[in-house]
């Protein structure tokens, strides 16, 4: 008896890897038939169905849950996505670069003002990792169906339409050029009526009582 | 499609079944060769809902625990349908195949 309730305790710890809302819904389910698959004695789990539920927790995170009713907003969450992977790769390509000018350049100009090299770099990378968490931000709480994200993500688009303004160096213009294509994208496609059908739908079960 | 989606899809076939039902099912048809995660199953239970080729059909309450179980929806059959045809296909040509040049006897 102790040794099923150690298994339990154990599978349980496991689950954390999927999604909240999903673990709250499915996760006693998921517990009773791995405790039905489990072998008579066991207390602990097996590497593989370890691996298992962690792969399927964390693929879940990432691939977003949506009907296919709407595919504007599968293909906006998907362009949110691409706009993270565009911004990492520029972090990464420019992180190479600012360590090579740092060799000669005791100052880079960054955020629009002179700074000492240590300085420019962590700003840079900290405004680059920043952008990378609002776009996962945004094709969270899009496929999630918060009406908000909608009109965040349309500011934020506003705000990269600024960038766009600001930048210098063909680098930094054709990074910003891609971001904005992509954001304009994404906002056009949150904006298309199917999108707002399933905004609304969402938005009501939502407001709705929780069982 | 994924083989482990096609089992899913085959064991709701001809009827609802619940995530156990689908597991040990699964493994039935498979003759013991398919044996489904349950992390694995669930994700694609999810997966298979979103896409609204399955349903949730009812909850059922045993010693205790709930059992939700599933059912396709006539996109799921039809799906169904065509990747089976689909497999079948390969399945013929490859029989016919191996026949004309006498890998088979009839």
């Amino acid at each position: 008896m102790t040794d099923e309730t150690n298994l339990e305790r154990r599978y349980r710890r496991l689950l954390v890897w999927y999604p909240r809302a999903f673990r709250r819904e499915n996760g006693q389910e998921i517990l009773d038939v791995l405790m039905a698959c489990a072998r008579p004695g066991q207390s602990r789990p097996g590497p593989a169905a370890s691996a298992d539920l962690i792969t399927s927790g964390l693929w879940m995170r990432l691939r977003p849950r949506l009907p296919r009713s709407a595919p504007a907003v599968r293909a906006a969450v998907r362009l949110m996505y691409a706009g993270a992977a565009v911004t990492a790769l520029s972090l990464i390509m420019a992180t190479i670069s600012l360590a090579s000018i740092g060799r000669r350049a005791a100052t880079l100009r960054v955020a629009g003002r002179n700074q000492p090299f240590p300085v420019a770099l962590t700003v840079g990378i900290g405004l680059g990792l920043v952008m990378i968490a609002l776009w996962l931000w945004m094709a969270r709480a899009s496929s999630e169906g918060r009406h908000w994200a909608r009109i965040v993500s349309t500011v934020l688009f506003g705000l990269a339409t600024l960038y766009l303004v600001g930048s210098r160096g063909v680098a930094q213009v054709v990074f910003a050029v891609v971001v904005w294509l992509v954001g304009l994208g994404a906002v056009w496609l949150l904006w298309r009526p199917t999108s707002s059908v399933f905004f609304q739908a969402q938005d009501v079960t939502q407001v709705g009582p929780r069982p | 499609m994924q083989e482990a989606t096609f089992m899913i899809l085959t064991a709701l076939a001809n009827g609802a079944q619940h995530g156990y039902g689908i597991i040990t099912d699964v493994q039935e048809i498979s003759g013991d060769r398919v044996r489904l995660r349950p992390g694995t199953l669930y994700t694609a239970l999810d997966r298979l809902c979103a896409d609204e080729l399955i349903a949730v059909d009812r909850e059922e309450v045993v010693e205790g625990r709930l059992r939700r179980y599933y059912r396709l929806t006539p996109a799921g059959s039809e799906r169904l349908g065509a990747e089976a045809a689909r497999l079948q296909a390969h399945a013929t040509a490859a029989l016919t195949r191996l026949n004309l040049s006498g890998g088979m006897a009839t």
